[in-house]
């Protein structure tokens, strides 16, 4: 990242100006203050100040719609509930399983197709056009399509099905059953996310030097070993960023619980989005729903920082 | 989808293989070819499967289609699912929601580009005391989720008494740290000399961007614009918490709604998906190249 250098070499341009210009620097300090102020004061409106406000509702007892009684100071009651609410503890497991379940699927399944489409095949642009295709689909569309696909017992996916296995596999309740529900929630936003996944794959591959294959075939590397002991290492900045990535955005698992199955059946598919959203939305519990958000937020920042933290030796 | 209008993409182009060589049958080259198909196939059928469908004028056929290979096919296209649910009021008013749709969209990126651009700037080439501190705020700000403000955004959003209308879905979204930031890393990059030789000339601070940064910067409001576009197009946590009425309801939670009646009209259902898929669709196909590259673009840091 370039940004203390050319920062710093844009303030020292600007430092020999002696008394002459000071009218000038003047005007040049008000024209830049205006410039910044409208950034610095929406960020400031619409996410420091709700970002502070979330720890303070957190320890409140505040109401959706405002209340004769006033509102209250609870302390960490909040917390103390939703840690010993099981439905909170089944929501993070869910999001859990989520993330183990969508890692293979989605990430593998993208780093297959970018290691494909990274070397010289016919149309390759234009398949890498169409696998892009989900990634820009709204999640409300996919959802719409996808639950025809998984309609029970006659939609497609449950024809294909019987059909591979000469009728010996039942047809599946996809997103009715709760063993399934969480499941069919994973392969439908591996479907959505992947071509994304795959195209920072691309990136990453396009990054690593021809000149380190050129120099492991000279050695003697076969195909094998050339991709373990360049492809591989080459990518490791790529693989933290798109595992790190699946991982916030699966503990931020909302839209398509919310339309599909509304954490439902049997809470297999509730989440820590959907079950703040309830709370502070249908049951009007907006302290404790704040206190869910302060939760995430922790998780999500631990998350980053690990990445961070995996990444120290790299300059991103 | 032509080939041609794909080729532009900067991936390198596939070298000349000499004519022999190609004749050859190679199994790996034919086991690759079989997996591109057949992930081809995965990706883009349920897509198609929408389109058909949504051309279908009967409700009851589209469920009967669905699981043979006649859900691929319509006999007879029709248009009547599409002038059922683009009306602009009463219950099946889609076309209102895409039009709120867009308007929230356009005003969302406009405000978007102009405060995030002019903040970016100032953080890159500015002489403000602070600056390196509000760029590192702006950085730290990044990491929080749009899902861990929502609800006390809700609570400060009811208590100013707005509870629909387009500016509470506009205004909050217009700055954000990831957009300010990529202006930033894209004017910190461009050469030094271009702001001193102009400000030799006398041009003021904001001229200077306005007139020599702005018009250089076409890729950094391709960027922004493509990623905020489709953000706030896709937006659907925000609206339901905030819109009450189909004043300003945008098609996302129209559909959704639509779709979370018990008996569902599937040739409505799939026409209004169509329509919400229309707009995103005609411009990646215009700025297919754009899109790639922004989305690679957005992949920095956490």
């Amino acid at each position: 990242m370039s940004m203390s250098s050319a920062g710093a070499a844009a303030t020292a341009a600007q430092r020999p100006a002696p008394r002459k210009g000071a009218r000038r620097d003047r005007i040049r300090l008000f024209q830049e203050m205006g410039m910044l102020a409208p950034a610095v004061i929406l960020m400031t409106v619409f996410l420091i100040a709700p970002f502070i406000l979330s720890f303070w509702t957190a320890m409140t007892n505040q109401p959706l719609v405002p209340r004769p009684t006033p509102v209250r100071f609870v302390g960490l009651a909040n917390f103390i509930r939703i840690f010993n609410d099981p439905l909170f503890w089944t929501a993070l497991w869910n999001v859990t399983r989520f993330t183990i379940w969508i890692i293979p699927v989605q990430c593998g399944l993208a780093f297959l197709t970018a290691l494909l489409l990274h070397q010289k095949i016919p149309f390759r642009n234009l398949f890498r056009g169409l696998f892009f295709l989900p990634a820009i689909t709204s999640m409300v569309v996919v959802c719409v399509i996808w639950a025809t696909l998984f309609q029970y017992p006659t939609g497609p996916f449950n024809q294909i099905l019987g059909f591979l296995s000469f009728g010996m596999i039942q047809p599946i309740d996809w997103l009715g059953d709760p063993n399934w529900a969480m499941f069919s929630i994973v392969l439908l936003s591996a479907w959505q996310a992947y071509g994304f996944q795959m195209i920072i794959y691309l990136a990453g591959l396009q990054g690593i030097s021809e000149e380190l294959y050129d120099a492991a075939r000279i050695d003697g590397a076969n195909a094998l070993q050339r991709f373990w002991n360049v492809t591989m290492p080459g990518l490791r900045p790529t693989h933290v960023f798109v595992l790190v990535i699946t991982t916030i955005q699966a503990f931020k698992l909302y839209t398509q619980v919310a339309i599909l199955t509304q954490g439902g059946p049997k809470n297999s598919t509730e989440t820590v989005v959907h079950y703040m959203v309830r709370i502070g939305y249908e049951e009007q519990k907006l302290g404790y729903a704040s206190a869910v958000s302060v939760i995430l937020f922790l998780i999500v920042l631990v998350i980053a920082l690990l990445q961070r933290f995996l990444l120290r030796r790299y300059d991103v | 989808m032509s080939d041609t209008a794909l080729a532009s993409a900067p991936l390198a182009q596939p070298a000349k293989v000499p004519a022999i060589r190609r004749k050859r049958f190679n199994a790996y080259r034919a086991i690759q070819a079989a997996s591109m198909l057949i992930i081809a196939l995965v990706i883009v059928s349920p897509l198609f499967l929408l389109a058909v469908a949504s051309l279908k004028d009967d409700r009851f056929q589209i469920l009967a289609d669905m699981g043979t290979f006649r859900a691929f096919w319509v006999s007879n296209p029709t248009l009547a699912n599409f002038a059922e649910v683009a009306h602009f009021s009463g219950e099946l008013a889609f076309g209102r929601y895409l039009l709120n749709s867009l308007i929230i969209l356009f005003a969302t990126v406009v405000g978007g580009l102009v405060v995030n651009s002019m903040a970016g700037f100032v953080l890159a080439w500015g002489s403000l005391r602070g600056r390196a501190v509000i760029l590192a705020l702006v950085i730290a700000l990044y990491v929080i989720p749009q899902e861990s403000i929502i609800m006390p955004l809700v609570i400060m959003v009811s208590r100013a008494g707005i509870t629909d209308g387009f500016a509470v879905q506009i205004v909050p979204w217009i700055a954000s740290p990831l957009y300010t930031f990529l202006f930033y890393q894209f004017f910190a990059q461009l050469p030094k000399d271009l702001f001193e030789a102009a400000e030799m000339d006398g041009a003021s601070v904001f001229r200077v961007y306005r007139s020599i940064f702005l018009p250089l910067s076409l890729p950094a409001l391709a960027t922004v614009s493509i990623l905020m576009g489709i953000e706030a197009w896709n937006q659907y946590l925000w609206p339901i918490l905030v819109t009450q009425t189909d004043y300003a309801r945008p098609i996302s939670v129209a559909i959704a709604t639509f779709f979370g009646q018990d008996s569902i009209f599937w040739d409505r259902a799939m026409a209004a998906s169509v329509l919400m898929m229309l707009p995103i669709l005609a411009f990646y196909l215009a700025f297919q190249r754009w899109f790639v590259s922004s989305f690679v673009g957005s992949a920095i840091k956490g």
